[in-house]
């Protein structure tokens, strides 16, 4: 090797001396670099601390502002931060290291799931609602309003919430529920059509009414109250809801017709009630509806039944007339004829044929008495009660003075006799028939009839006591029967008691008797006390 | 004297009445009709008007309420006191009858005796009763 192979490689030498001289220098300058940018970082992060000292201080002022319970929870659920306000209320404190989600009830774990999706969606969560199990067990609803919370560089790191206990709101609001549901079923199933509007438009129609109308509540909500209403039914419903809108009255009840969906009609009764508003404003109209059109039919049917009894009955009576007439007509007949044999003949006569003309005459009065008993009898109704007041003692006098009284016999009123309000001829016929079968069947030497009258509240029991023979036992039933006679008295008809018997059914009352073979018989009856203000049916 | 339209079907009640009649002081005239329509053919016969006429009720063809109806409708016949007699007792034939006009409404009695009281005292009052006389 040669000086110029030496020099070229002491140049060499050099030249990496230089290129390494070069790199250090370098590598120098970076590591300054490298040193002035950590101390940056260091002033950086010691100005970020300062910041988020200062933010976790706010926070914490913020916390301890808070009156509502307020919590930190981590992605996990784990509460990390939370106020004093949230302990008191879930019963843990921030040490015992509980996931939030741990306390929703079961019932609500599907719900917190699709509402904390939401949450991580949005990065927010409203009016989050989820039942809670608390440390003693005790079940509360929370209602919770949070966010998500981010790191600066957006990752999200947990949320925050603040909750308030509607434990009792819930409960309210459950048993507002409940009730509502139990109304509601009551509107449903009611069998009264249900209609609630407002300024003509519908709110609610239960499902009664829809049935009754054909129309669907939503239909319904379409249309106008009058839409329903038949042409017949317009005018009166309308002047009814002006008054109603005016504010003149406050209820109304009509019978209506009403026009289905499909054309067709029913009658129904309308009652409407106003709801007013403090000022008075009409705000709701609230409308029950009953379909009477089956008891329409029934009045009408009812009617006719009534009016066609009116006319049969009418025509019964007619017929009694009639037959009364043509029977007593030819007995007219036979009397005269009989009394002209008499009169013609008597000269021609001996003494059978006097009494047997005689007898025929009597047939014929005991049949003429028959036949106006008959005649009184069917004619006895209810409807042709002409009542007004009537002084018993009067009609007593009366009777005295036109029927057949014996001379041994002596007819007094035990004591003064009330004064009524009754059919004064019913009365009269009734009293006379006591007082007339009384006052023949005495056999002892003194007579004596008394009518006595004793105030029962309700009814006036009347008493008609005599001393004649007396009636077996046997007969008290029988007697009040028709054409039953127990009287060997050829004049009974045994139809006299009978009358009694339907007068005394026109007025409520009963008759029986208590009697006493060889003592005497006292009749009773009584007659219910007559409104004198309405008209007795 | 009276002169009376005596309208009655029943043969027997034209014999009482004129048996009554007969024994009565006064002589009065009676004209028999055994029904309305035979009573309104004499009344617009050209005999001489009657003075009252006797009416009964229950007859076949033309009933005596009907008879009335048609009598107190002319302006004429109307005039005439018209004397109901009959045996029917219903209250709806007597308030129809006095509603028609009538001068009397007359009961039969059973018996013949009591007949002819009543019937005597019916013709005495008439007797002393002004009459329009046609």
């Amino acid at each position: 090797m040669e000086n110029k192979e030496i020099t070229l490689l002491k140049k060499a030498l050099d030249r990496q001396k230089k290129a390494r001289q070069q790199a250090e220098r370098i590598l120098e300058e970076k590591s300054k670099e490298l040193y002035d940018a950590t101390l940056h970082l260091k002033e950086t992060n010691r100005i970020l601390e300062n910041l988020l000292n200062q933010k976790s201080k706010q926070i914490d002022n913020a916390f301890v502002n808070i009156v509502d319970p307020y919590l930190i929870m981590d992605l996990k659920g784990k509460i990390i931060k939370m106020n004093s306000a949230a302990e008191e209320f879930l019963g843990f404190t921030k040490e015992e290291n509980i996931k939030l989600t741990s306390l929703i009830h079961p019932d609500y774990k599907e719900y917190s799931k699709s509402c904390f999706k939401s949450l991580y969606a949005t990065g927010l969560i409203k009016k989050f609602r989820p039942g809670i199990v608390l440390k003693n067990n005790e079940l509360k609803f929370i209602e919770v309003n949070g966010s998500l919370i981010n790191d600066t560089s957006g990752k999200i790191i947990g949320a925050q919430g603040v909750f308030r206990d509607i434990t009792s709101e819930q409960e309210m609001k459950n048993l507002l529920d409940s009730q509502r549901q139990r109304l509601d079923i009551i509107v449903e199933h009611s069998p009264l059509g249900i209609w609630l509007s407002s300024s003509d438009k519908l709110i609610k129609a239960n499902i009664t009414m829809q049935k009754m109308l054909g129309y669907t509540e939503e239909e319904l909500k379409s249309i106008n109250p009058m839409d329903i209403t038949s042409l017949e039914s317009l005018q009166e419903s309308k002047e009814y809801r002006k008054k109603l809108f005016n504010g003149e009255i406050n209820d109304f009840s009509l019978v209506k017709k009403y026009l289905r969906k499909d054309g067709t009609h029913f009658s129904a009764k309308t009652t409407v009630n106003a709801v007013r508003n403090v000022k008075g404003e009409l705000k709701y109209e609230v409308a029950l509806i009953e379909d009477i059109t089956h008891e329409i039919e029934l009045e009408e049917e009812k009617e006719q039944l009534v009016k066609d009894l009116e006319s049969s009955n009418k025509g019964l009576q007619e017929y009694a007339h009639i037959v009364s007439h043509d029977l007593k007509s030819p007995l007219r007949s036979i009397s005269a004829l009989t009394t002209w044999m008499y009169e013609d003949y008597k000269d021609k006569l001996d003494d059978n044929g006097v009494y047997n003309l005689k007898m025929m005459q009597d047939k014929v009065e005991s049949m003429d008495k028959l036949i106006d008993g008959i005649l009184k009898y069917s004619t006895i109704k209810s409807d042709n009660l002409d009542n007004s007041i009537v002084d018993v003692n009067e009609v007593v006098q009366e009777i005295k003075d036109i029927i057949f009284i014996p001379d041994h016999v002596t007819v007094k009123t035990a004591n003064t006799l009330p004064t009524i309000y009754a059919d004064r001829t019913k009365i009269h016929q009734l009293i006379q028939n006591f007082l007339s079968n009384a006052v023949v069947h005495i056999e002892r030497e003194k007579g004596l009839v008394e009518v006595g009258c004793v105030d029962r509240d309700t009814h006036w029991e009347f008493s008609i006591k005599d001393n004649g023979v007396g009636i077996p036992k046997e007969y008290h039933e029988k007697i009040f029967k028709i054409f039953q006679s127990i009287g060997n008295k050829e004049r009974s008809t045994g139809i006299g008691l009978s009358i009694v018997k339907k007068i005394i059914d026109l007025y409520e009352g009963k008759v029986w008797l208590e009697s006493e073979i060889g003592v005497g018989t006292t009749f009773f009856f009584t007659l219910k006390k007559q409104n004198e203000n309405t008209t007795s049916n | 004297m009276l002169n009376v339209l005596f309208i009655e079907d029943d043969a027997i009640e034209t014999m009482k009445l004129n048996r009554t009649v007969s024994k009565l002081s006064i002589k009065h005239k009676i004209t028999e009709a055994k029904n309305g329509e035979e009573g309104l053919e004499y009344l617009k016969s050209d005999a001489i008007l009657p003075d009252i006429i006797l009416l009964d009720l229950n007859m076949p063809k033309m009933s005596g309420i009907e008879f009335l109806e048609i009598l107190k409708a002319d302006p004429v016949l109307k005039y005439l006191p018209t004397i109901v007699l009959t045996t029917s007792e219903n209250r709806a034939d007597l308030l129809e009858c006095y509603r028609i006009g009538i001068a009397g409404y007359v009961i039969k009695p059973l018996k013949y005796e009591d007949y002819e009281k009543k019937l005597a005292s019916v013709f005495s009052y008439w007797e002393n009763n002004e009459l329009v006389k046609a």
